[in-house]
């Protein structure tokens, strides 16, 4: 017995030695976390935070590591898009001067996505749309010279911007039609209530210097289209409540109006259809579109989707239906899709949470619960 | 001479439609006849509710009498929250909100007498969104259009003209009969 408190206590000794001995932990000092380099699987999610609408916010997350990367200042209502060279973020945006309420501020402010910092704004006349997001509510000309901003007061035009030199440069009437559809170093096409496209073209220095409207490309009574326009090789494709497929190509002077194809055939025209804030997404180096769908009627256009359709932009089949039940994931409102030949698809549903699938097999990799409050539109490099 | 409460929402839906519009466009002959409207007008609107036409998910399911819920018939085209769970009524603000001078419209069938109504929504602005119950937080888009039929469209902001342009709750008025 003696020998063994003997031990016991040899033992106890020993490790009060290896305490005091050890070295004290360091101290820590607060820094900001370095952003990984900007990659094809990094999404830019616009939260509209609709319960507090004037602190919308864009998170930004890793579709590979699935780690939220930080997120940027969004005002209200925003409008947000990406420069061409993805190296910087716009956030259209409207700040009130006692919070809630005040004098209201309309501005463009800019950040640097390498580290989410602003780097410089430009005040607007307060006349920016106030509306849900689309990526035609602030847009950057194809050489990154011009801002466009559309503006709603309610009579629709638009404004010019400088991001450069940080100036408004002008605003132009827009005859009634809506939002900025970029096109090459200096065309704006905005969406009439025809169904015909204006396309104005600027001078130099971002004046109107012509024009002119296109043959109506969709019927707005029988069949409208989303406004959420989604971007493909030289152009963009618009969908329609009823599921077809409007192509126009934007690489000419003037746009190029392709024959609609569909989406919905037979019985399901009419019953399933597509809807939500983000209908859809297009990954043009793979010619897959994935749309999401719903069993619904009239007035059922912003119903989120129970199903994920995959088609093939070339031949127009329909490859894949993935149903969103079967991963226990709840009704998608918004979908979008990388640009690389590894595509991931990004899901955001009705209930906030994100889900990152395989775009070529539908394997679910991932589901980030609770991304923001509405995350109602994601943006992509 | 004071003007009646629908010749005012005539007014006022002009002014709206005249500022979206070409001077050709269907709204713009749709302002035009809203203007001239007399109590009660027919009033005729593009995709407009029909009592022949099959009945949407929402009008299968519309009531007339309890306004704090989302089926209520005359928010068929109501996108929001709505003022009657704010401290305000189907077509009243909440006391410190203020009326937009402007609204959107749509057509909705009234499931007692089977016919379809002009209703003129309008927001409450002023103070940050209401914070009302799910059965208050609203969705419906019977023939609703996007932003190109901005008279047409609920998801604008339709704080135009107000002293803050904050977004609070949304009301339903009923303006008249739809003539189609």
């Amino acid at each position: 017995m003696n020998q063994m408190l003997l031990r016991a206590g040899l033992l106890s000794l020993a490790a009060c030695f290896r305490v005091i001995a050890a070295a004290p932990l360091p101290a820590e000092h607060l820094t900001v976390t370095a952003m990984p380099p900007v990659n094809a699987h990094r999404i830019y999610i616009v939260d509209e935070a609709f319960n507090n609408e004037i602190d919308a916010r864009v998170h930004v997350f890793d579709g590979d590591t699935f780690r939220r990367l930080g997120q940027l200042d969004a005002g209200y209502y925003p409008t947000y898009n990406l420069s061409p060279d993805g190296k910087t973020s716009a956030i259209g945006t409207s700040y009130f001067a006692r919070g809630g309420h005040g004098a209201r501020t309309d501005v463009v402010e800019f950040a640097d996505n390498q580290t989410l910092a602003l780097t410089h704004e430009i005040i607007l006349p307060p006349k920016r749309a106030h509306t849900l997001p689309t990526p035609f509510g602030l847009a950057y000309s194809a050489d990154g010279r011009f801002v466009y901003v559309a503006y709603v007061t309610p009579a629709a035009s638009f404004g010019v911007l400088d991001p450069a030199k940080a100036t408004v440069l002008g605003e132009i009437d827009t005859a009634g039609c809506v939002l900025v559809i970029p096109s090459g170093p200096n065309r704006v096409s905005s969406i009439c209530e025809s169904g015909k496209l204006l396309t104005v073209t600027l001078d130099e220095k971002g004046n109107e210097a012509s024009r002119a409207f296109s043959d109506a490309f969709f019927d707005p009574d029988a069949d409208p289209v989303f406004v959420q326009g989604i971007p493909m090789s030289g152009g963009y494709a618009f969908v329609s409540f009823l599921g077809d497929v409007h192509e126009v190509d934007f690489t000419g002077a003037q746009p190029l109006l392709r024959k609609p194809w569909p989406l919905v055939t037979g019985a399901d025209k009419g019953r399933w259809r597509p809807g939500g804030t983000q209908p859809g997404a297009i990954s043009s180096p793979m010619h897959r579109l994935y749309v999401s769908m719903h069993q619904g009627g009239e007035g059922s256009h912003k119903n989120a989707g129970t199903e994920i359709w995959v088609f093939d932009t070339v031949s127009h089949q329909r490859i894949a239906r993935w149903p969103m039940r079967a991963h226990k994931l709840s009704d998608v409102l918004a979908l979008q899709v990388s640009q690389d030949e590894a595509p991931l698809l990004f899901a955001a549903t009705n209930q906030a949470d994100l889900a990152v699938f395989d775009a070529l097999t539908g394997q679910l990799r991932h589901i980030e619960p609770k991304m923001g409050q509405t995350p109602w539109f994601m943006h992509n490099p | 001479m004071s003007k009646s409460p629908i010749d005012k929402i005539g007014e006022q839906l002009t002014r709206t439609l005249a500022g979206y519009s070409s001077r050709r466009g269907f709204i713009a002959k749709l302002g035009a006849v809203l203007a001239a409207a007399p109590l009660l007008p027919l009033l005729p609107v593009a995709r407009a509710a029909t009592a022949t036409a099959p009945k949407t998910d929402f009008e299968r399911n519309a009531q007339t009498k309890d306004d704090t819920k989302c089926t209520y018939w005359k928010y068929c085209a109501a996108d929001g929250v709505m003022c009657s769970c704010c401290g305000g009524g189907s077509h009243t603000c909440p006391p410190g909100a203020e009326p937009s001078p402007v609204s959107w419209i749509g057509t909705c069938l009234n499931p007692d007498d089977n016919r379809s109504y002009i209703i003129a929504y309008r927001d409450c602005c002023g103070t940050p969104v209401c914070k009302a119950g799910k059965s208050c937080q609203c969705d419906g888009a019977d023939r609703e259009l996007p932003t190109y039929r901005a008279p047409l469209n609920n998801d604008i902001i339709w704080c135009f003209g107000n002293a803050s342009a904050t977004y609070h709750c949304s009301t339903a008025a009923l303006v008249g009969l739809s003539g189609t």
